[in-house]
C-alpha cells in the first residue's frame, strides 16, 4: 500500500494576534441559543486579510486550528473585505475566542481582545460547544 | 384587550424609552422602534429555564431551599452577575452578600467598571446623553462600536439627530471620529475620521494626541502619519462640546495605564468642554456600580466580613472562580459563555446556582436552576442608563415566575 507521506508532514503554523470584536447579529443568535448551529456558524470564524491568507496558503472557507497556551479551537476562515493590519486575525467575541484567553492577569481583567495564537490549516471539524467545555 | 404602550427597552444600557409595543391578552404582538437587539430581548429566549436540582426537575420551593442550603454551607460564596437585574434586585443581592459574609461582583468587573469608577468618584467628567444630543459637535468613538453594541446610539443621541445647538445635524454640525484597530461599522460612518491604530497602541496614540494638543510634534513607535494626528488635535481643540465614548477596546488596552485617561481629559478640557461616557453593555451594569457604591463606598469586587465591606482585585469574579469561591450564585449572567474557558471550566468543580429566565451555557453546569421573570419585560423597577441617569421601567406582560428580587429575598429568609 502506498504511504501517504503528507500525513507525516506537519502543516506550517504562523504566529498571529487574535483581536475580538462584537457583532449584533451574532450576539442575538447566540443569546437565543448558544448550542444552536447559527451561533456556531457566526462565532467559529476568523477574519483574515487577503494578503495574509495568501502568505499562509489559506483560502476562504478553509478550516484552521488556533492554538494558544490555554486552549485550541478549529474555526473557519473568512476573508476581510478590507486591507487589515498584518499579523492580525479578527474573531467575534464568543466562547470560541474565549477558549484561547489566558487565565493569568494582574487586575482582574483578562486579555479578551489581544490573544497570541498559532494558526495552522486543519482538516478537523469546527469545534462544537460541547467539545469546548467538555460537557 | 389590545393596547399600544410606550416602553423602555432593556436590551442594552441605552435604555431607549420610545419603544412602542402592542400587547394583546398578555402577549407581545408588535414592537416598533426597537433595534434587532431590543426585539430579541422583548421576544425572549428559545429555551426557558425550569426549576432543577442536579438536572432533575423540582418545585421552585425545593430549588430555593437547595440554593439556600448550598450558600449557607459555603465558606466563601461568590454572588455574581447582576447587570441584567433591576436596582431593586441588586439591592437584595447586596443584602444577601452581607448576610452570608460573601463576595459580590458583577460583569462590570471585566467590562466598564474601571471607567465607571473614575466617573462616580469624579476624576473623569461625564455628561448625559440628552446633552450629547442637544449640544455635542465632536464625538470620539474610541475602541467602541455602538452600531453593534448599542445599535440606536448614533441615531437617537450621538450623531444623526438634530439637536438644540446642532440643527444641521451630522451633515454639517457634528464630527464623528473613530479610533480603533479595525474599521468597524461605526468607523465606516466616521469615513476619513477613522484612525486605525495597532493593538495596544491606544495609550501611545493618546500621548501623541496630547502632544499635538499642546503644540508638540508627536513621536510614535509605530508607523502613523503625524500630520493626521496634528489635524485631529486641531479638530478636538475647536470643539464646543466634545464627548468620548469609551468602548471596551480602549478600556482593555489602557487597563494598566488608566490614569492617563484622566490626564487626557484634563488636557482636552484646557481647550474646550469634554466629557466621557462609558459604553456600558448590559442594561443595568451602571446601576449595580452606583448602588453598591452608595451602600459600601466601592463599585464592585466586594467581600463582606461582619457586615463591613472590603474591596480588592482578589475579590474580582475571575480571581474568585480561579481559586477563592467554594459556591457561586449567578444572577442573570452566563459566565461559561463570557469568561475565558481557562477560568470558567472551574465552575464544573464547585456548586453553581443559576437564577435566570433562560437556559444558557452556564445551565449546563448549574447544580441548581431557579427560573425568574425577565427584568424589564415581566417585572419592572429602576435601572441606571450608561450615562448615569436613573430610569423607571414598567413591565409589559405578567410572567409565570417570580422576579429575581423575590427569589433573592426568599433565599435571604432561608439563610438568615
Ligand atoms: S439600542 Fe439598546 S435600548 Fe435601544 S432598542 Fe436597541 S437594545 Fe434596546
Amino acid at each position: 500500500m502506498p504511504v501517504d507521506v503528507g500525513k507525516f508532514i506537519k502543516a506550517p503554523d504562523y504566529d498571529i494576534k487574535v483581536i475580538t470584536y462584537r457583532d449584533v447579529f451574532q450576539a442575538v443568535a447566540c443569546e437565543e441559543d448558544y448550542t444552536g448551529d447559527e451561533c456556531r456558524e457566526m462565532s467559529a470564524v476568523i477574519v483574515l486579510d487577503a494578503a495574509e491568507m495568501k502568505r499562509m496558503g489559506f483560502h476562504e472557507g478553509k478550516n484552521v486550528r488556533l492554538t494558544s497556551k490555554w486552549g485550541s479551537v478549529v474555526v473557519m476562515i473568512k476573508k476581510s473585505p478590507r486591507e487589515e493590519q498584518k499579523g492580525l486575525g479578527f474573531m467575534v467575541n464568543s466562547p470560541w475566542s474565549n477558549a484561547l484567553v489566558s487565565d493569568e492577569m494582574l487586575n482582574g481583567i483578562p486579555e479578551f481582545k489581544d490573544i497570541e495564537v498559532k494558526i495552522t490549516g486543519s482538516n478537523d471539524e469546527i469545534t462544537s460547544i460541547k467539545e469546548l467545555f467538555m460537557l | 384587550m389590545t393596547e399600544m404602550v410606550t416602553w423602555t427597552c432593556t436590551g442594552c444600557a441605552l435604555l431607549c424609552e420610545d419603544i412602542q409595543v402592542r400587547v394583546d391578552n398578555n402577549r407581545i404582538e408588535q414592537v416598533e422602534h426597537a433595534c434587532l437587539k431590543g426585539k430579541a430581548r422583548i421576544f425572549g429566549c428559545k429555551h426557558v429555564a425550569v426549576p432543577a436540582v442536579n438536572g432533575a426537575g423540582v418545585s421552585i420551593d425545593d430549588a430555593i431551599n437547595e440554593a439556600a442550603r448550598i450558600l449557607k454551607g459555603a465558606k466563601n460564596p461568590l454572588l455574581y452577575g447582576w447587570s441584567n437585574s433591576t436596582s431593586e434586585a441588586q439591592m437584595a443581592g447586596i443584602e444577601l452578600a452581607r448576610t452570608l459574609g460573601g463576595v459580590l461582583d458583577s460583569t462590570s468587573s471585566f467590562c466598564q467598571g474601571i471607567t465607571i469608577n473614575e466617573i462616580i468618584k469624579g476624576t473623569i467628567p461625564s455628561c448625559t446623553l440628552e446633552e450629547v444630543r442637544e449640544q455635542a459637535d465632536v464625538m470620539i468613538f474610541w475602541g467602541a462600536n455602538p452600531m453593534s453594541s448599542h445599535p440606536r446610539h448614533l441615531s437617537r443621541y450621538s450623531y444623526f439627530p438634530r439637536g438644540e445647538l446642532r440643527q444641521r445635524g451630522y451633515e454639517e454640525d457634528r464630527t464623528a471620529i473613530s479610533i480603533d484597530v479595525w474599521q468597524s461599522r461605526t468607523a465606516k460612518i466616521c469615513k476619513d475620521k477613522f484612525y486605525r491604530i495597532p493593538p495596544g497602541g491606544d495609550a501611545e496614540f493618546m500621548r501623541g494626541l496630547m502632544d499635538g494638543l499642546s503644540g508638540r510634534v508627536p513621536k510614535l513607535s509605530f508607523d502613523f502619519d503625524v500630520k493626521r494626528i496634528l489635524e485631529l488635535a486641531a479638530v478636538l481643540k475647536k470643539a464646543e462640546f466634545g464627548v468620548i465614548f469609551a468602548g471596551l477596546g480602549l478600556v482593555y488596552s489602557m487597563k494598566e495605564d488608566f490614569g492617563l485617561l484622566s490626564e487626557f481629559m484634563d488636557t482636552l478640557n484646557r481647550f474646550s468642554n469634554y466629557s466621557l461616557i462609558p459604553m456600558a453593555g448590559h442594561f443595568n451594569m451602571r446601576g449595580f456600580n452606583q448602588n453598591l457604591y452608595d451602600e459600601t463606598g466601592y463599585i464592585y469586587r466586594v467581600k463582606f466580613v461582619d457586615g463591613k465591606a472590603a474591596s480588592g482585585v482578589e475579590f474580582s469574579v475571575v480571581e474568585q472562580i480561579k481559586h477563592g469561591a467554594d459556591a457561586v450564585l449567578v444572577v442573570g449572567s452566563d459566565p461559561l459563555a463570557s469568561l475565558p474557558a481557562s477560568i470558567s471550566r472551574r465552575l464544573k468543580d464547585i456548586p453553581v446556582i443559576l437564577i435566570d429566565p433562560c437556559m444558557n451555557l452556564t445551565s449546563q453546569v448549574a447544580d441548581v436552576t431557579i427560573p425568574c421573570s425577565t427584568s424589564g419585560i415581566e417585572v419592572g423597577g429602576t435601572a441606571v442608563r450608561m450615562d448615569g441617569k436613573s430610569m423607571e421601567i414598567s413591565p409589559l406582560v405578567q410572567g409565570v415566575n417570580m422576579s429575581d428580587e423575590m427569589v433573592i429575598k426568599r433565599i435571604i429568609e432561608e439563610v438568615g
